[in-house]
């Protein structure tokens, strides 16, 4: 079993077993999939360094959604202006924190600085956002709905099976969330 | 012809609005049932300095009443803002901003 997340001199440390590691590795390459631009980067230099897609489209996977949402509510115009000029770099964003958290994964024992701690947290949560959308969790109620399948011996159906990773994946999370807010009180 | 006269209007109301520097925007960000507390609460910590408790009321805000006005400033800061919570992958939006409160 994996061990909680804790905070000491070195940093914060971790431990996954192989099994949690290689479920992680797939779970972090899977949303990478997802946030890969379908097209190259743009043919304009200017444009491709400053990040300009004009041909950028609200995704139609309400996951995706999820992990590049709208920055205005209300106004579809202003939305998808927005879009243009920053989802590419949202993009790598996210893909560079997803393939930090896989890189680490390498090693035998996970210790992580502040910096490497937060592409952990941003990685495992866009993780949980997708699954969180894959098994429906719209609110509260929905949440516990997941929070209670606890057992793996019952994960007969692939909701049941996501749920469980769901709830691993939080739990990991949290874990690493209390050892960074206590470093930050520390810091202090 | 009157229709002529529309555009210039346009642009000048467009132009104020552009070079204006005092209105205040704002950032949203939204309450869901998947980003953990302690999540949101440290974002609010390390992104935007902001205090333990300051980022606990906040937190608690989003929590409680399904939103909060985390930040407020220019439209450019604004947008760097909700760029950086999508990042971290906080629901949130910019607006322009109403009472501050």
């Amino acid at each position: 079993m994996a061990k909680a997340f804790s905070a000491g001199r070195r940093g914060i440390t971790g431990f996954l077993e192989p099994a949690e590691r290689d479920l992680l590795r797939k779970l972090f390459a899977d949303i990478i999939t997802m946030l890969e631009p379908e097209r190259p980067a743009h043919e304009d230099p200017l444009a491709a360094l400053i990040g300009l897609d004009m041909e950028v489209q609200v995704p139609s996977d309400p996951a995706l959604l999820r992990l590049l949402p709208h920055a205005v509510k209300n106004d579809d115009d202003s939305a998808l202006e927005f879009r243009q000029l920053t989802e590419r770099s949202l993009r790598e964003t996210k893909i560079g924190a997803l393939r930090a958290a896989s890189l680490s994964l390498e090693s035998e024992k996970l210790v992580l600085d502040p910096e490497s701690a937060k592409l952990w947290a941003m990685a495992l949560n866009d993780v949980r956002l997708v699954l969180a959308e894959r098994l429906e969790i719209r609110d509260e109620e929905d949440a516990e709905r997941v929070h209670e399948v606890q057992d793996w011996d019952e994960a007969d159906d692939v909701e049941s099976y996501l749920s469980l990773v769901y709830n691993f994946v939080t739990w990991l999370q949290e874990s690493l969330l209390q050892a960074m807010l206590s470093e930050l009180t520390r810091g202090k | 012809m009157s229709v002529s006269t529309a555009p210039e209007t346009d642009r000048e109301a467009s132009t104020r609005e552009l070079i204006s520097p005092d209105i205040p925007w704002e950032l949203i960000v939204w309450n869901d049932p998947v980003n953990l507390m302690s999540y949101v609460s440290y974002v609010f910590q390390s992104y935007f300095g902001y205090s333990e408790a300051k980022a606990a009321k906040l937190m608690l805000e989003v929590h409680t009443e399904g939103k909060s006005a985390v930040a407020h400033g220019s439209k450019e800061k604004m947008e760097a803002h909700v760029v950086a919570m999508h990042g971290f992958g906080l629901w949130a939006t910019v607006q322009k901003g109403g009472p501050r409160g």
